[in-house]
């Protein structure tokens, strides 16, 4: 049983408070990422796990067990860093050996382990050279093994696919997955592509400014960012923001975005009224809107300023109001620059945000 | 055509230039001092003259019969050569033997001077009477400054001549001696190269202006009474020194390494013998050790010792030895350090913290990651640490005056200055060289990198 406790954690860098009251609770056996921009904390909030850096408040259980001022060794933890960390001067055998030979493993346990960790990365006939003059993506595959082979049930990874070029990292990426997913450890893989983290993690935490700001799984995190700056980090395009006026008409509870009025869900009716006579802020995802070439009533219509062609969709950019809006629609929509459009809003898809906090609203 | 970059070649002029003045010609000059001796034999012209056939050489030190002189032109080149030998000779006006007015030149050996100016030119002399009834009483007049010149006239004894004109000529002997195969040789040298014996009939010769090779000097070195002391010194400093210098010189890098609090104060301490000159250290050290030293003081006012000790004389050799031990290590850790903490900083971070959370100790860490990498730095400290330590000097002398304990740099030195032996202190000059360069070697091959194994 590894499961990991962060509790109150706070780092600081003389003034700068890398990590503020992180509390972070890591199943058994679970996938978690964490996500942000750079400097955001994630990666300092490894190392506090890791032990490569003390914790200045909190505590960091591991399997029950209190860590937090413990070094690294002492952990029965494996990492893999961001520039790989191989030994240079070892032969490849011996890099993924070393954790073991530290530790006075058996030496025939050891060879059983370094090759079953080869075979698993396919770099069996690496096993006999120095790794001064391997590539990226074969140096990328020693760390691993060396990281898999200590057989530790947490594993630690640190941007492990960032200096790998695109092809290969996509590559990679699968793999890495389905290894992570066989050798069953509790893995704590930090990243800055929210891409890598949707895509591989069962549960992410997103961080800003030292700040854990929502732990979900990626469909939730997705779908039902807790925050402007979630919904905006997360996505490729980010979620689209504009602000509109709610007003109340009839007993409706209305919102003016631009020149046109939305109107929020029932089951959301009642969250958005108490901003009445107030700003808010709309967010929705590209491929949320409905995009109509023919005049509809319940559409918005804007003009297209520019149309971007990447194949699998269009990605149309429009105006409303003072606000930029991406719009995901088929390539077969036959759309120009300057051409006006229609836009229809699902009411449910619509997420709607308090302006000073950023925070999404849900019922 | 594909047009050539030369701006590259521009760049490694000025380095070039350097490298020709300042390392190959000094090398170069070492070099040959070392093994050619300059003056080996001396070449017989089988005329008397520089520009005539050779007629084969002699070694320096012959000993020869003289047969025959000569008096030529001199050269001003030569004209202060130890052992020259000159002869004046003047052009003269007079009344011949048959009565008529002559002009010629006549050897100081025939003219006895009578009259001189106050600036002591001479003006007119007398023809010397011959000795001798065999002889032929009647004096040559020569149509120029040279015995072997044409006569123009001949004058009888006690003729009053008038000087015009002085030449200065230089002596040439023709010599008889044996060479090394026992042949014997003649012909004609000038006598500068020649000493002279009373007896005016026989000589030496006494230097020579063939050179040739030879390991004389290198004999010489070897055989010189200080050369073993010299090198076992050396050598028993080099193998307490180094080691030493490199436990330290790592363990300080470890410990600015390591960010403690006041890092750059330890790096600032750790420094200062970068900017002490070695004689200066050798001074301190003197100044510690000597009997009225520091050392004695803190010792008697600690009430350990209740007389002063006396530590560096001939019969505490071992003292000085441990003086110039403690002077060294003080003085030159400190590159060595600088070297190993730029190694140490090249280190990745990353690198060691992976040996850290792969489970290793300090001590693993160190042997099996920090040192490992650490080669190539270390395997420059070394080479550049053992050819200073074979060039070790100042502090020596400073230390022991440089009798009691002697070094081989202490010996060139000596050579050179004391025994005016420039050839002598070239081989031993050649001799640290050639320790340097095997020790350069021994450590390129011995430490190899991983890299360079691969």
């Amino acid at each position: 049983m590894a499961e990991i406790k962060i509790e109150n954690v706070t780092k600081r860098f003389g003034d700068f408070t890398a990590v503020d009251n992180a509390n972070l609770t890591i199943e058994d056996k679970e996938f978690m990422v964490l996500v942000g921009p750079s400097g955001c904390g994630k990666t300092t909030l490894l190392r506090s796990i890791a032990g490569l850096g003390m914790a200045d408040e909190g505590r960091i259980m591991i399997g029950g067990r209190d860590v937090t001022y413990l070094p690294p060794r002492e952990r029965q933890i494996s990492m893999v860093f961001q520039s790989y960390a191989i030994f240079p001067h070892m032969k490849v055998y011996d890099n993924i050996a070393f954790g073991l030979k530290m530790t006075k493993v058996d030496k025939k346990e050891i060879n059983r382990r370094v090759n079953e960790a080869a075979e698993l990365l396919h770099i069996e006939e690496l096993l006999d050279r120095y790794p001064n003059n391997m590539s990226g993506g074969q140096r990328q595959r020693v760390a691993v093994a060396r990281a898999i082979a200590m057989q530790a049930e947490v594993l630690l990874m640190d941007e492990p696919l960032s200096n790998l070029d695109a092809l290969l990292r996509l590559e990679m990426r699968a793999e890495l997955k389905k290894l992570l997913a066989d050798i069953n450890a509790t893995t704590i893989y930090v990243t800055h592509d929210q891409i890598e983290a949707l895509s591989m993690g069962d549960r992410i935490a997103v961080m800003k400014d030292g700040l854990v700001q929502q732990v979900d799984q990626p469909t939730t995190i997705y779908d039902r960012p807790a925050n402007s700056f979630v919904g905006g980090f997360i996505g490729n395009p980010p979620m689209n923001f504009m602000t509109g006026q709610v007003q109340k008409d009839n007993g409706q509870i209305l919102v003016k975005v631009g020149d046109s009025l939305l109107t929020p869900a029932s089951f959301i009716q009642e969250q958005v009224g108490k901003y009445e006579g107030d700003s808010i802020t709309v967010g929705i995802r590209a491929e949320n809107m409905e995009t109509l070439v023919d005049p509809t009533t319940d559409a918005i219509p804007v003009t297209v300023d520019v149309v971007e062609p990447l194949g699998s969709q269009n990605l149309l950019t429009v105006r409303i109001g003072d606000d930029r809006v991406k719009v995901s629609t088929h390539p077969d929509l036959a759309v120009r620059a300057g051409q006006k459009v229609w836009l229809r809003f699902p009411a449910e898809k619509i997420r709607w945000i308090e302006r000073q906090s950023g925070k999404v609203l849900y019922s | 055509m594909k047009k050539r970059n030369w701006t590259p070649y521009w760049l490694i002029l000025p380095t070039l230039i350097y490298l020709a003045l300042f390392f190959a010609y000094p090398m170069v000059r070492g070099l040959i001092l070392s093994v050619w001796d300059d003056e080996a034999s001396l070449r017989l012209q089988s005329t008397a003259s520089i520009t005539s056939d050779a007629a084969g050489d002699l070694p320096q030190g012959t000993q020869i019969r003289l047969l025959d002189r000569q008096g030529n032109l001199l050269s001003d080149e030569v004209a202060d050569a130890a052992n020259l030998l000159t002869e004046q000779w003047f052009l003269a006006t007079g009344v011949d033997v048959e009565g008529n007015n002559i002009e010629g030149w006549v050897s100081e050996n025939r003219l006895r001077i009578r009259e001189e100016a106050e600036d002591g030119t001479p003006i007119m002399g007398t023809i010397r009477r011959k000795l001798g009834s065999t002889a032929d009483p009647l004096t040559d007049i020569h149509e120029s400054a040279s015995s072997v010149s044409p006569v123009i006239a001949k004058v009888e004894a006690r003729t009053e001549l008038f000087v015009q004109e002085v030449a200065t000529l230089e002596v040439w002997f023709q010599i008889e001696g044996e060479n090394e195969t026992g042949e014997t040789l003649t012909g004609w040298v000038p006598s500068r190269f020649i000493q002279v014996y009373g007896d005016e009939e026989s000589g030496r010769i006494d230097r020579a202006n063939q050179g040739a090779f030879t390991l004389e000097f290198f004999e010489k070195m070897v055989n010189d009474r200080f050369f073993w002391p010299a090198v076992r010194t050396t050598l028993l400093l080099m193998l307490f020194i180094i080691p030493a210098q490199f436990v330290l010189a790592t363990v300080m890098a470890l410990v600015i390494q390591a960010r403690l609090r006041f890092n750059s104060i330890f790096l600032y301490i750790f420094s200062i013998p970068l900017g002490v000159s070695d004689l200066a250290v050798g001074i301190l050290f003197f100044s510690i050790f000597t009997q009225n030293g520091l050392l004695n003081s803190v010792l008697q006012g600690l009430g350990l010792i209740t007389q002063a000790q006396p530590y560096l004389t001939a019969d505490t050799r071992h003292w000085i030895l441990i003086a110039i031990w403690l002077a060294e290590l003080w003085r030159a850790t400190s590159i060595v350090m600088v070297i190993v903490v730029s190694g140490l900083q090249a280190i990745s971070d990353e690198v060691l913290e992976a040996a850290e959370l792969f489970g290793a100790s300090f001590w693993q860490r160190l042997w099996h990651v920090i040192l490992p990498l650490l080669k190539p730095s270390l395997q420059v400290a070394l080479i550049l640490r053992t050819i200073l330590a074979v060039q070790v000097f100042a502090v020596v002398i400073a230390l022991s005056g440089g009798d009691i304990v002697t070094v081989l740099a202490n010996e060139t030195f000596r050579q050179y200055f004391e025994f005016r032996n420039g050839n002598v202190a070239s081989a031993y000059a050649v001799f640290i060289l050639a320790l340097s360069m095997l020790s350069a070697v021994f450590y390129l091959r011995a430490v190899r990198t991983q890299q360079e194994l691969s």
